[in-house]
């Protein structure tokens, strides 16, 4: 069974990758919630897809049932399986669900059935994966189902069903490379020829090519293969396989640690040496693989022996487990103290939460970071730590939405001040005051102008002396006319009346263009004056109150965000013990391999300085003798 | 002790649940406080059957003046021809007439990239305004239309 988990687990990452929902088109054409709703579930947004969704159905949206599958595909998305599963079966199983296509249904099955089986539930991703209706399904999607299908039948040992799934998947597939992969590995567990075993190893190999990370995934088979072939006593078929895992892989330190054996069994002790060499001066103390070579290489030189030297390797090997106890007795005081698994959460990206956002496990200059690659290994740990950081993210959620309700308070104070603003502005009054006075003044002006430029001779802008001289030419003209027979005097009399008058029809245009020009600035301020009353009375009716029935609003939110960080700080306490607890029971069975390993190299060490000493003693007595 | 572990369990699920409907209130709070119904304006992208067109990236400049650009990703693409709609620029907007412009960039099926302007006057009451740009596929030429549309 072992094997099997092996394989589902390496498989998960590009499963999780898929996008979980049936196909499903949004029906109305303007539908703008519920087309959002579409567009983060779609894009992988569960979050904001399920709260939209939660709003669709308060709304009583007509499209329940779907809303209903998305709300669970959302859900499963949040890696809250609990919950999606009781949806699922309430749906699928439910008469209300006539309306929901054999596709969709299929699909939803199909989708059910593989985060079953990425939870590692295998029966339940079993019993969903039998309501897949296979010829419903989007041929997209058709290997894959038939995948899981196979892996799930091996797991429950029913390996006929199983290689009829196998049979089925497309052989350019990606999945058929992992299929003959799990097909190979329960041919380890069927008792089948060993040459057959080994073809359908040969055959994923060579069906990599069609999936995302072929170098990785063929290191992988080589892998199992070479450790399958050892474990059943094949030494040569082990050695041809482990030969071709990469040397800077992630599968690396296993296979050099079995290669090693493989050559030891093959009496090749000197071959032996090499990788474990290899692994010892390339990989942490921390990692089991060094820890078990450690001590496999003092083993070996004794097999050659060489004695001394192997005594001083178990003294060095010795040393190296009283320092890797000590590291990781250090390690657990770290988890004790919030060194570890917080700085952890910290370096999360806030707001990425659920099921397929995976955890940065970089933790870059820290002592723990090698320790925890290896413990995170386990998807059991995995899956625990995600749900710690999803709490974690919920938590800076929580905290930041109250921060968020605070603004949301000032911006209420900010706009009803504005408002009080407005309400309380005297500008309206001293702006009519100001247009009254402008008009009053224009009035004045306009009576005066029109009277001085009534008549366009100028006669209206003359000085009184002018006005003088003008009466008085017409008293001369009289008199003139009675003693001028010839009219000379009249001619000259004139003559000066012209230049007076001209003077005077000079000035009035002048004087017009100018008081023109003045009466159109007085005018344009006047209208200036009328805008900005107008406006004034605009702002004072239409200034908005919405700031109105926020407050109630807002305090209700903050009561609910402050209770549910309560509730939710005791949760996190919870997984974080839970968490600490898997640490610390993984430290504590690592601690006590080390100091098995720290007795054997002790009592080996002992054994051969007590071997090595007789020796010396030995030859010193024939020494002496002779 | 596997009860204890099954509590825990739910209470995380219960938890989840909870904060996504109270972040939605807060979300719908903020929406109706900070874009009141008599000044929002919203910009929404959707992509109707249109296989042989990817966007890949939408520029909205409003009334000359760059307002928001976005970088769609491959699944993002997908989610819009699956039938959902994004909501790619909200704010607060004065009556009177305005101008959108799109520029949209995308990639067709060959992998050649296409660049389109789309334009649309419109003009904004004491409501709020909502405007699609639309991507549909023209049969009769076999390509991709591009429209701004007005939601009434």
């Amino acid at each position: 069974m072992r094997w099997f988990l092996l394989i589902a687990f390496a498989i998960s990452p590009s499963v999780l990758a898929e996008d979980l929902l049936p196909e499903q088109y949004r029906a109305g054409g303007q539908d703008a919630l519920y087309g959002q709703a579409l567009f983060s579930l779609h894009s992988g947004e569960y979050q904001k897809a399920l709260g939209l969704n939660q709003a669709l159905q308060k709304r009583r949206h007509k499209n329940t049932p779907l809303l209903k599958i998305q709300q669970a595909t959302a859900q499963l998305g949040l890696g809250m399986s609990q919950q999606a599963k009781k949806h699922y079966k309430k749906l699928l199983t439910a008469k209300s669900s006539k309306l929901i296509s054999h596709g969709t249904r299929a699909q939803a099955w199909f989708y059910l059935a593989k985060h079953f089986y990425n939870k590692g539930m295998w029966s339940t991703a079993l019993q969903a994966i039998h309501q897949v209706k296979g010829g419903h399904l989007n041929p997209q999607l058709k290997d894959e189902f038939h995948f899981i299908a196979a892996t799930l039948e091996l797991f429950q040992g029913k390996a006929k069903q199983a290689d009829k799934h196998i049979l089925a998947i497309s052989p350019q597939s990606m999945w058929a490379a992992y299929a003959f992969l799990n097909l190979a590995v329960s041919y380890t567990e069927r008792d089948v020829h060993i040459n057959q075993v080994d073809a359908v190893f040969e055959k994923a190999k060579m069906l990599t090519k069609y999936t995302q990370h072929p170098e990785s995934l063929e290191d992988k088979i080589n892998l199992m293969a070479g450790q399958f072939f050892f474990a059943t006593g094949r030494g040569r078929s082990a050695i041809k396989h482990l030969k071709e895992v990469s040397l800077d892989g992630a599968f690396t330190s296993k296979a050099l640690l079995t290669y090693g054996w493989a050559l030891t069994e093959q009496w090749q002790y000197h071959d032996a040496l090499q990788p474990w060499y290899m692994l010892k001066t390339n990989h942490s103390p921390l990692n089991q693989d060094v820890q078990e070579t450690l001590i496999a290489i003092p083993h070996l030189l004794e097999k050659l022996n060489a004695k001394v030297m192997a005594l001083g390797a178990f003294d060095y090997a010795g040393e190296q487990y009283e320092m890797i106890y000590k590291q990781l007795e250090e390690s657990a005081k770290r988890l004790n103290t919030g060194e570890f698994i917080e700085p952890l959460l910290a370096q999360q990206i806030p707001d990425k939460w659920g099921a397929f956002a995976a955890i940065d496990l970089s933790l870059p200059n820290h002592p723990d970071r090698i320790y925890l690659k290896d413990v995170m290994s386990k998807s059991y740990f995995q899956g625990e730590l995600k749900n710690l950081r999803d709490l974690h993210v919920m938590r800076s959620q929580l905290n930041s939405g109250i921060e968020q309700l605070a603004a949301f308070e000032k911006v209420q104070i900010t706009r009803r001040d504005e408002y009080q603003q407005v309400k309380n502005d005297k500008r309206i009054n001293l702006t009519s005051r100001q247009l009254l006075k402008l008009n009053k003044r224009y009035k004045t002006l306009r009576a005066t102008v029109d009277k001085a430029f009534k008549n366009p001779s100028g006669v209206g802008l003359a000085s009184e002396f002018e006005k003088n001289q003008l009466a008085s030419f017409k008293q001369l003209n009289t008199d003139f006319k009675a003693l001028d027979e010839n009219g000379h005097y009249l001619q000259r009399l004139r003559r000066v009346e012209g230049v007076l008058k001209w003077a005077l029809s000079q000035r009035y245009y002048e004087r017009k263009k100018e008081v023109s020009k003045n009466l159109a600035i007085l005018d344009g301020k006047i209208k200036q004056t009328r805008r900005q009353l107008k406006a004034a009375k605009l702002a004072f009716r239409s200034t908005p109150k919405s700031f109105n029935g926020f407050d109630k609003k807002v305090a209700r939110l903050r009561t609910k965000y402050q209770q549910q960080l309560k509730r939710l700080d005791i949760v996190y306490q919870k997984q974080r013990e839970k968490v600490g607890g898997i640490v610390k029971l993984d430290i504590k069975k690592r601690q006590k391999v080390v100091m098995d390993y720290q007795l054997q190299a002790r009592l080996a060490a002992a054994r051969l300085f007590d071997e090595t000493s007789n020796k010396h003693r030995v030859v010193a007595g024939a020494e002496v003798r002779q | 002790m596997a009860a204890d572990q099954a509590d825990l369990d739910a209470s995380i699920e219960t938890l989840k649940s909870e904060v996504v409907s109270l972040n939605q209130e807060l979300f719908e709070l903020e929406e109706q406080l900070l874009y009141p119904a008599t000044t929002e304006f919203a910009v929404f992208v959707s992509m109707a059957a249109v296989d042989d067109f990817a966007v890949s990236a939408i520029k909205l400049t409003l009334d000359d003046q760059d307002v928001t650009s976005y970088l769609y990703s491959a699944q993002q693409v997908e989610a819009l021809r699956r039938g959902g709609i994004q909501k790619i620029y909200i704010s607060n907007l004065k009556p009177g007439l305005h101008k959108l412009t799109a520029e949209i960039l995308g990639k067709d099926t060959d992998g050649r990239s296409l660049k389109r302007t789309v334009v649309a006057d419109f003009g904004k009451a004491r409501s709020s305004k909502y405007l699609e740009i639309k991507i549909t596929n023209n049969e009769k030429q076999n390509r991709p239309d591009f429209a701004i549309v007005e939601w009434k």
